[in-house]
């Protein structure tokens, strides 16, 4: 009796495992599962192609932690600039963003100091630091940039700039270099997105792509009066 | 009579001419002209930010490889010993005059949109008998492939043509549209997109480049006029070069060869600069 109760369990369980081998395997093979495009909206077709058809390196390991995936993966502030395509966004949306960016916000234990200037040049001025891909950058071999120049004016006296954010040249000359305006800084640094909803700017601090210490130097770099940015500035190269 | 006669006559001396006309006012015009022909009518400062590069197109070095590609395109190829003039890239079997600016297209075959290189390694693998880890099919990259010289023979017989990639099927229109959500989707640890670097204001630089932007068809036809001599890389690029060093600088993942993604990107980007004159081959930064 017991014997034959045993074999029915034995019996279920083999069906069981026969039925759900099946379900497992085609879940696995999800990527190349047939899906009619023409019947995705334009943003659920983009996320299948980004995540359902190899387009991507998904699973490459990545210099913060985790694979490639996640950085396919948008957040809320991702996914809402997104869909503006550069128009500006609704006030409610604005306000809400505004918001998370603030509470995003976490500030040096010892306060909000200047780092060292030419520090902070280095990492104004290089690009390295979490590119993937075909060439993995090695954060052992180079330490990591902001590529402030890419997109900024900074030292009066550098010609390759670029002009996709405004001109720094002179900053701190210009607008001195009290608390506040280290708050402020070191904000706009660290999430840019409490002040300029949307901006292009990545959000340096939040995303971890640069250390607070990071931060703290390349505000030297900024507001220090012996920075070139500011060293170099005379009131009229500032229309460059 | 005579008058008749001379009718006739004066007939076929005008249908001759129109003849003799038609075969000579065949564009002919070579990229360097195209691209002044752009500059000259906006004076754009992404047209225009190299007075080198300008100088340096008659000696494009990309003309070797559309000789080379010429000649490879010709040549029976691949265990099945064919030549690729039985590949279909969009206009009919072996017809390259005026495909590429029609790319990417729909096939019927595949049942999928296809750019130029997908399509190449579509034909050299299934006509020419080519397996997939052929290193004449696998390098994708450098002036020395088959690829690039393949791509930059069959592009340049669509030099100085319009784009005008179809969006008849639902397909082409489907991917058209989803790439227009790629171009403006921010992601990863910069929280970049395509868009970040090309639409601003014409002129707007990265470091010292002038940046081409996607709103102005007559910087975004050159910006997509592939292949091009990367004078920085000493290497002829493609579309597909392009845009995965765009994902690398992005730091979003790495975009994979062939990938569906970038063909849904590349008939948004196509379509933007429809009616613009393709400058092929170019020569670039």
């Amino acid at each position: 009796m017991m014997f034959k109760r045993y074999f029915i369990v034995l019996g279920v369980v083999l069906i069981g495992c026969l039925v759900s081998v099946p379900v497992w395997a085609e879940e696995d093979s999800g990527a190349k599962e047939e899906v009619d495009y023409t019947t995705l909206s334009p943003e659920e077709l983009a996320d299948h192609l980004i995540f359902k058809t190899d387009s991507f390196d998904l699973e490459q390991d990545v210099q913060e932690g985790g694979t490639a995936r996640q950085r396919m993966e948008q957040d809320k502030l991702q996914k809402v600039c997104s869909q503006l395509k550069g128009r500006r966004a609704g006030q409610e949306e604005v306000q809400q963003l505004h918001a998370d960016a603030r509470a995003s916000i976490e500030y040096p234990e010892a306060g909000i100091e200047l780092g060292d200037w030419e520090k902070g040049n280095e990492i104004a001025r290089s690009g390295y630091g979490y590119r993937i891909g075909h060439k993995y950058d090695s954060h052992k071999k180079n330490s990591v940039g902001g590529n402030c120049y890419a997109c900024h004016q900074m030292d009066p006296e550098e010609i390759t700039f670029g002009t996709i954010g405004p001109s720094l040249a002179g900053y701190g000359k210009l607008r001195g270099n009290n608390e506040a305006m280290r708050q402020y800084v070191y904000e706009v640094i660290y999430n840019p997105h409490a002040y300029f909803v949307c901006t292009h700017m990545p959000r340096f601090g939040e995303s971890g792509f640069l250390t607070q210490d990071d931060i703290l130097d390349v505000m030297a770099y900024l507001l220090d009066p012996a920075s070139p940015v500011n060293a170099n500035f005379q009131a009229d190269s500032e229309q460059e | 009579m005579i008058v008749k006669y001379s009718i006739a006559v004066l007939g076929l001396c005008l249908g001759l001419i129109g003849v003799i006309g038609a075969t000579y006012a065949e564009p002919s015009k070579a990229p360097e002209d195209v691209l002044q022909g752009l500059i000259d009518e906006t004076q754009s400062p992404y047209l225009t930010q190299s007075e080198q590069n300008l100088m340096m197109m008659p000696d494009n070095p990309a003309y070797w490889l559309e000789e080379d590609g010429k000649a490879l395109f010709h040549e029976k190829r691949g265990p099945n010993k064919v030549s690729l003039e039985g590949c279909d890239l969009g206009k009919g079997p072996g017809v390259v005059k005026g495909a590429y600016v029609e790319l990417p297209r729909y096939f019927e075959d595949t049942g999928k949109v296809m750019d130029l290189e997908s399509r190449l390694v579509y034909c050299m693998t299934e006509l020419q008998g080519f397996a997939k880890d052929d290193p004449a099919v696998k390098k994708r990259h450098g002036s020395s492939s088959d690829m690039m010289q393949l791509q930059t023979y069959i592009a340049a017989q669509s030099n100085g043509m319009a784009w005008k990639p179809p969006l008849d099927h639902p397909m082409e229109k489907a991917m058209r549209d989803a790439g227009e959500v790629l171009f403006y989707r921010r992601a990863g640890m910069s929280d970049f997109s395509c868009a970040t670097c090309h639409t601003n204001p014409s002129g707007t630089r990265i470091r010292a480049s002038v940046l081409p932007n996607i709103n102005e068809p007559e910087e975004w036809t050159k910006a997509i006029s592939w292949p091009a001599e990367r004078v920085g890389h000493g290497n002829v690029r493609s579309s597909q070069h392009r845009m995965r060093g765009c994902y690398y600088q992005m730091r979003q993942a790495g975009l994979q060869s062939n990938a569906e993604a970038a063909m849904a990107l590349m008939t948004f980007w196509t379509d933007a600069a429809r009616g613009q004159p393709a400058i092929l081959p170019d020569l670039k930064r």
